[in-house]
């Protein structure tokens, strides 16, 4: 008897030892680091190291750009040639006379029996010339068109590549997840690097931040095509082209167009942070608004893009309707477009292309009357929620982070998490990182940055979680929040923080309530979806054990919901910290500031350093969060 | 004895793992799936399988799930490369054709009906119909009337405009069979085609799959994991298990001497009398006391039931040609009903 159950103590034993060494190991390592570095700045050793160089290639970019061959033969050609598709386009749609747009748009919505929405895109297609940013909005489409265009014939090859093969896959699915993560307008620092300011940069990096989701759908929708379709095929001797053409991308032609239609919105949702690359359009219009702090302007504008990717995206889904019984028939559909291209003649000869001045139907200065009433009238709220947040929150965490933890000691606890969660892998990477921030100088920054970042994500996920809940349970809820979330992720994340920098004072706290605002959607949306989810006969079950309401919810459906819950809250975040630099032209300090200093002074160094730091910031908090939601999912067989 | 069709030669399947060659040194020494999935990773899905199929012949492979069946008809089909073994059809050696020519001995040999169905959503019933002729390259007008032909064949004249998902689950399947025939294979493989069906349509598919066999008379490869299914339709049946046959009879063979408890499993059931012939149970040499009485060697045991119930003397068994072959009496009748 004791020979066997001696190995079973000593098993125990081990065992105890396996579950407190980290926490011990945490214990001891923070009170070590705390007590020996507490008090001492982040030693920033590469200061320079990383920026020096950087501005030098500038420097040297600059003057040799009309003769190194570098230049000369591939950014010089490859700039002409987009600046020659940019002005044909243009040029194009300006000609076009105006009635085109809405015509074509209802024709192609309308295809579908969809007579509602055709006429309402139509319509909307007509609202930036009523507010007079006609040539403005034809301007952003043509930047739209192309960019586009180029992701498309990149990434649907790129899509079907990956499907194919896995080893192509697993290169591309790192590079597709820092694409996602990296906040948009650190990708304009190396266009500005190689390419200066210009209408080219703007679409080259509007292009990249678009690229991802068209080659993911199209990998996904291939992937997903019946596997007993393709086995069909291949069984009657299907060659792979064949396979390819007549099945497989048939069959995800639905996956591919919704990957074409979030290309189109994440396109158009950087359009206005490319106008500091120099993309004019609605962006430049948004942007002098925010300069001007003149809400009704930026409104008009807003909704003009609004317009836009309402219009885009019901034309999309109109495409991605493949089930073509429903349909209006070839004949119908010829007829109306013989007539649009037959009013397009009659009307480019007679001179019609100009919109027609509309007189006095303005929006924007009710908008700006509103606005200031809530100003002045609202400071009663606004002002205590302010200071509240900044002296109360954010600046006591501030200081709570850097004058009384020391700096190795965040490195390490950091580490020690991420090892917990994820695994060593990650703790290294993270170390690693944070190191490297400290190093280069941007450490207090990135601090004072994560107050903002963690009070954005706390307000959101403080909204999301219960608004969700509550949409995902009641059907009614759901529908009518549904236009209210369309609404605010089609709206570009510039256009809140007008009124916002507008009620409250130059701080950060603006700037984080346009976080929150924009990303509070997905976290609703997915803790809904969550919610929805669960399957119907768990929670049967659950009731026929006579549990109440709030029983089920908190044993059944939350835990069942986590998971989805959990994804949520990581596009939060991914949310948050691709507002954070946005925020910074709000005002807020921090690396956002830092980064539209870059920008607007073309300090490429300055730049690349932002980069680093939020990309760490980017990449450690995405890790962490997809590493909780794994642990939420119920173990699989 | 009829011309063999297909043969299968130590066809071994595995997925996954850094070392397959262990993985099947562990199989042939007699390890289990889960022993070698903990040491190698690997999964053994098929095991060293061997057999032939005659022309014109329905062969089955039952079995349930997880048994390999599936992965075994895509090694013979070539859906998937078997690890090892090689896979002829006609004396050619698939597992050594490279993409082209294996490309032409499928436009002009095979063809599969599938457990769900593998239509293609996007296309009308009459193009998924002339597929295998439209990838062969026959011309449009050409291909829609030899698919309107079959159409007609599994009694769907007049649906060939519709979409695949406008159709129930039975006409789905008569529309992945008229696919599958459009091509006028020499082999069919059936991968479990009516397992989705309801229990009556399924019955309908099978008389009209045994129908149109015997009009047909191509060689079939049929998985199942209904043994009633196998019986009704197999001329030979596999019985599969873990990846490899436990055995391979006729119906009769199986329920009159299934060779291990697991065949036995799924013998019991089935009403014996309905299914082993006289030929099957009869022993001996021509009986002195036979007085004259036969019956064929296809006779099922309950046909010959009342005979052998009027008269205890043992009865001639004769072939098609009217030789006596051997006799049944009662004790090996009540023998074979009692095992």
């Amino acid at each position: 008897m004791t020979a066997s159950t001696a190995p079973l103590e000593m098993l125990a034993g081990a065992d105890r030892v396996r579950r407190y060494a980290p926490w011990v190991l945490l214990v001891v390592g923070v009170a070590v680091l705390q007590v020996s570095y507490h008090g001492e700045p982040f030693p920033r050793a590469w200061d320079t190291v990383i920026s020096d160089p950087i501005n030098a290639f500038q420097a040297w970019a600059r003057s040799n750009r009309r003769t190194h061959p570098l230049f000369t033969s591939f950014f010089t050609p490859l700039s002409r040639s987009i600046d020659w598709a940019l002005t044909s386009v243009e040029g194009f749609l300006q000609w076009l006379p105006w009635y085109v747009v809405p015509g074509a748009t209802f024709l192609l919505i309308a295809r579908t029996r969809r007579w509602w929405p055709a006429a309402v895109a139509a319509l909307a297609s007509v609202y930036p010339g009523i507010v007079g940013l006609w040539d403005e909005t034809m301007q952003t489409l043509a930047l739209m068109a192309i960019a586009v265009f180029i992701c498309l014939v990149i990434g649907i090859p790129l899509g079907v590549a990956a499907a194919f093969s896995r080893r192509l896959e697993s290169v591309m699915r790192p590079v597709l997840d820092a694409m996602q993560t990296v906040p948009a307008p650190i990708y304009f620092i190396p266009m500005i690097l190689f390419l200066g300011i210009g209408r080219v940069p703007a679409t080259i990096a509007t292009v990249i931040y678009a690229l991802p989701p068209i080659i993911r759908l199209t990998a996904l929708g291939i992937r997903q095509v019946d596997r007993q379709a393709v086995e069909a095929s291949t069984v009657f001797g299907s060659s792979r082209a064949q396979t390819l053409f007549k099945v497989q991308i048939p069959l995800a032609m639905p996956s591919i167009m919704t990957g074409i239609n979030q290309t189109i919105m994440m396109a158009l949702g950087i359009v206005v942070l490319a106008t500091l690359l120099g993309a004019g359009g609605l962006g430049q219009e948004v942007m002098d608004a925010l300069q001007q702090r003149s809400p009704g302007r930026g409104t008009a504008a807003g909704l003009a893009i609004v317009a836009v990717a309402m219009v885009l995206d019901r034309i999309g889904a109109s495409f991605a309707d493949t089930d073509r019984t429903h349909h209006v028939s070839w004949r119908a559909t010829a007829i109306g477009a013989a007539a649009v291209v037959g009013a397009l003649f009659l009307g480019s000869a007679l001179g019609w292309s100009e919109f027609p001045p509309v007189s006095d139907v303005s929006i924007l200065a009710p908008i700006d009357r509103a606005v200031i009433w809530a100003r002045d009238n609202l400071s009663f709220i606004t002002r205590p929620f302010n200071d509240f947040m900044v002296a109360e929150i954010l600046v006591p965490a501030r200081d709570l982070l850097t004058e009384v933890i020391a700096w190795p000691v965040l490195i390490f606890a950091t580490a020690w998490v991420c090892w917990r969660m994820r695994g060593w892998k990650l703790a290294a990477v993270a170390a690693a990182l944070l190191t490297v921030v400290g190093l280069i100088g941007m450490w207090e920054l990135s601090i004072v940055t994560l107050t903002h970042v963690v009070a954005a994500v706390v307000l959101s996920v403080l909204i999301a979680v219960p608004v969700g809940i509550w949409a995902g349970r009641k059907p009614r809820v759901e529908a009518a929040l549904a236009p209210i979330l369309d609404a605010l992720q089609t709206v570009p994340s510039f256009v809140y923080l007008i009124p916002v920098v507008m009620l409250f004072t130059l701080s950060a706290v603006p700037g984080i309530i346009a976080s929150v605002l924009y990303a509070v959607v997905p976290g609703i949306r997915l803790t809904a979806l969550g919610v929805r989810q669960v399957p119907a006969e768990a929670l049967e079950a659950s009731r026929a054990f006579g549990a109440t309401d709030r029983q089920t919810l908190f044993g059944v459906r939350l835990p069942l919901a986590a998971p989805t819950i959990m994804a949520g809250v990581n596009q939060v975040i991914m949310m948050v910290l691709a507002m954070v630099i946005i925020a910074g032209l709000a005002g807020s300090q921090g690396l956002g500031f830092e980064a539209v200093r870059a920008v607007t002074r073309t300090n490429t160094g300055l730049g690349f350093e932002v980069a680093i730091a939020v990309v760490t910031m980017a990449i450690i908090l995405d890790r962490l969060t997809q590493a909780a939601g794994e642990r939420l999912q119920p173990p699989s067989a | 004895m009829s011309e063999v069709c297909i043969e299968v030669a130590d066809c071994w399947k595995v997925f996954g793992g850094r070392d397959v060659d262990k993985a099947i040194a562990m199989a042939e020494a007699g390890a289990g799936r889960a022993e070698i999935l903990e040491r190698t990773g690997a999964t053994v899905a098929v095991r060293n399988v061997s057999f032939t199929v005659n022309r014109g012949e329905t062969f089955v492979v039952m079995g349930l799930s997880g048994s390999g069946k599936s992965t075994l008809v895509r090694c013979v089909s070539r859906l998937t490369d078997p690890t090892r073994g090689r896979i002829l059809l006609d004396g050619e050696d698939l597992t050594a054709m490279d993409e082209a020519t294996l490309r032409r001995v499928r436009r002009q040999k095979l063809s599969m009906v599938f457990q769900h169905f593998g239509l293609f959503p996007h296309r009308r019933v009459i193009d998924n119909v002339a597929y295998g002729l439209e990838v062969q390259g026959v011309p449009k007008a050409e291909r829609r009337e030899r698919a309107e032909e079959i159409l007609a064949v599994v009694g769907l004249e007049g649906w060939g405009n519709h979409f695949p998902q406008q159709l129930s689950g039975g006409m789905q399947q008569r529309v992945g069979l008229a696919r599958a025939l459009a091509v006028d294979p020499e082999v069919l493989f059936f991968d479990e085609p009516f397992s989705a069906l309801d229990p009556l349509i399924r019955r309908e598919m099978q008389d009209e799959l045994i129908g149109l066999q015997h009009r047909l008379q191509r060689t079939i490869v049929f998985i199942t994991h209904d043994f009633a299914e196998a019986i009704k339709l197999g001329d030979r049946i596999a019985i599969m298990k873990d990846g490899s046959f436990d055995q391979i009879g006729t119906p009769a063979e199986l329920i009159a001497d299934p060779a291990t408890d697991y065949v036995r499993e799924f013998t019991k059931d089935v009403p014996k009398q309905k299914v082993v012939t006289a030929g099957t149970v009869a022993t001996g040499p021509k009986s002195e006391t036979a007085n004259g009485r036969k019956v064929a060697a296809t006779d099922t045991i309950e046909k010959i039931l009342p005979a052998l119930l009027d008269d205890p003397s043992p009865i001639d068994v004769v072939d098609d040609e009217g030789r006596v072959i051997g006799c049944v009496d009662r004790e090996a009748v009540i023998q074979m009903l009692a095992t």
